[in-house]
């Protein structure tokens, strides 16, 4: 008997199909075909693809996805694979890794990261911050602070004394006037955060474990 | 001291430089802050307390030192002159006759612009004069652009000037953060024009709001004078006062320089002086 190429499984989330990864991609397209093409299915269905330990580009990707989507009811909700390149490991590695910043950013200086970025001394008027993710500033934030440039709604911006001319989170921009009476009344230990309506909103930094718990990296027992 | 550095020493004896002196960028990014002065009562205090100093008008095209100084009329020879080589350095240096043999000025030049020389240049320039004067320094022009560059390629320390305004205070930042990137000392504060009735009712910033602001070192602190802009109109610098606050000031900072331990001015009231003053201060 042929080894079966596709296997399809039953899930909450719809349909998990499991492709082979050892067999040639030509193969496997054509099985794949076949598969989603006779078996009779009602109602839409979400689809997960899984591709093991194969590397697919980003085409072959769309064509596996367009291959499951000629069914007219079949909607792929998710590509997972277990291997990825270099580079983009890499990439990742670069937009988790925190990054430390002695000194004071002065007017007119930009500091630009693609991950985290912890600032230990001041950020003074027109001086700014870019991070791909959050930005901490144990001093005083009184310049420009971007945080998840790359579009990263999840990141935060905390300082100890929290006093920035603009806050930018993702496409959030929002510019610091005397309205915010929050702000104005309380400067010391605040973050800012994208909240549940979307806004750039502020809380204490002790909030920030019932704000964004994922934020946490530590994994030690007590 | 390692052999290489005894070999180092022993060619600098050679070239006649025994003593090479520091090269001091006085700067503030913003205009009419108070460098020309500072730069002027500074050498003259420093020269007053023995050195031989040499005072360099980096600010091609709007050249002022000169005036402040009371030097203008002697000049025969300038900066982009001897840059251009077209005098010999010791022929362009003006020497001011009331300090004896001590004090010098290297002026800027007035018809051409801050182009006409380049970072290089002046580096050696003041190399040079390192060599002959105990103190070389240096007047930027405001700004950040090719003067600030020249002003500063040679000098090993830079001492930044601003006032207690918010838009000084502002510009000195962004001067500070771009010292910070060059190869000398960190820079040194002095905050200038300081009104202490504005600080006290709370209407201008006070010492340690800047200090704290720009943190780095403060190096002194000047009063705000009238006889400053009026000596400065006669040409001769307010430090040759030795009873004006600001003169006081300017004394204390170059002793600093020089490496004595002064402490801060109190910025108490001078007590009024007079019958008629004292029966105001009552009534008031």
């Amino acid at each position: 008997m042929k080894k079966q190429l596709v296997h399809i499984k039953g899930t909450k989330e719809g349909l998990a199909l499991r492709l082979d990864d050892q067999c040639s991609y030509a193969e496997l397209i054509e099985e794949l075909g076949n598969k989603v093409t006779d078996g009779h299915l009602d109602g839409k269905i979400d689809v997960q693809l899984h591709l093991g330990k194969r590397y697919c580009t980003p085409e072959q990707k769309q064509q596996l996805i367009t291959a499951v989507e000629q069914q007219q009811n079949l909607r792929v909700s998710k590509v997972q694979s277990d291997v990825m390149t270099i580079e983009e490991s890499e990439h990742l590695l670069e937009a988790n890794r925190s990054e430390q910043y002695v000194g004071i950013v002065r007017s007119g200086q930009i500091l630009r990261t693609p991950g985290d970025i912890i600032v230990l001394g001041d950020v003074n008027p027109n001086g700014r911050i870019e991070a791909g993710g959050s930005i901490y500033v144990m001093g005083k934030l009184k310049g420009i602070a971007h945080a998840g440039t790359g579009g990263n709604v999840e990141a935060i911006i905390s300082a100890a004394h929290f006093e920035p001319t603009h806050v930018l989170i993702a496409n959030q921009v929002e510019v610091m006037t005397n309205e915010r009476q929050f702000i104005l009344e309380h400067t010391e230990q605040l973050c800012a955060y994208i909240g549940a309506n979307g806004e750039i909103c502020y809380d204490r930094i002790q909030e920030v474990r019932n704000i964004r718990p994922s934020l946490s990296t530590y994994r030690g027992g007590s | 001291m390692s052999e290489e550095a005894i070999a180092q020493t022993a060619t600098l004896h050679k070239k006649g430089a025994a003593n090479v002196g520091e090269a001091i960028v006085i700067t503030s990014g913003k205009g009419g802050v108070g460098k020309t002065t500072t730069t002027a009562n500074l050498g003259t205090a420093l020269a007053l307390q023995g050195k031989k100093v040499c005072l360099v008008d980096t600010d091609i095209g709007l050249r002022n030192l000169d005036v402040i100084l009371g030097l203008e009329n002697r000049i025969i020879y300038d900066l982009v002159d001897v840059i251009e080589g077209r005098c010999k350095t010791h022929q362009a240096l003006v020497k001011d006759k009331r300090v004896d043999d001590k004090l010098f000025l290297l002026p800027a030049a007035q018809n051409t612009d801050k182009n006409a020389i380049a970072p290089e240049q002046m580096k050696l320039l003041v190399d040079e004069l390192k060599r002959e004067f105990d103190y070389v320094l240096i007047d930027c022009p405001a700004g950040i652009e090719q003067g600030y560059r020249n002003a500063i390629a040679g000098a090993d320390h830079a001492i930044v000037v601003t006032t207690p305004e918010i838009s000084a205070v502002r510009d000195a930042d962004r001067i500070i953060g771009l010292l910070e990137q060059e190869q000398m000392t960190p820079p040194k504060l002095i905050i200038n024009r300081i009104r202490k009735h504005l600080m006290d009712s709370g209407d201008a910033m006070d010492i340690t709001d800047v200090t704290t602001h720009l943190s780095i070192d403060l190096l002194g602190i000047i009063v705000d004078s009238e006889d400053v802009i009026s000596s400065s109109n006669k040409g001769e610098p307010i430090v040759m006062n030795p009873n004006n606050r600001a003169s006081v000031g300017y004394r204390n900072i170059a002793r600093r320089i020089l490496g004595d331990s002064v402490p801060l001015m109190t910025l108490d009231d001078e007590q009024p002086k007079g019958m008629f003053a004292k029966l105001k201060s009552i009534f008031k």
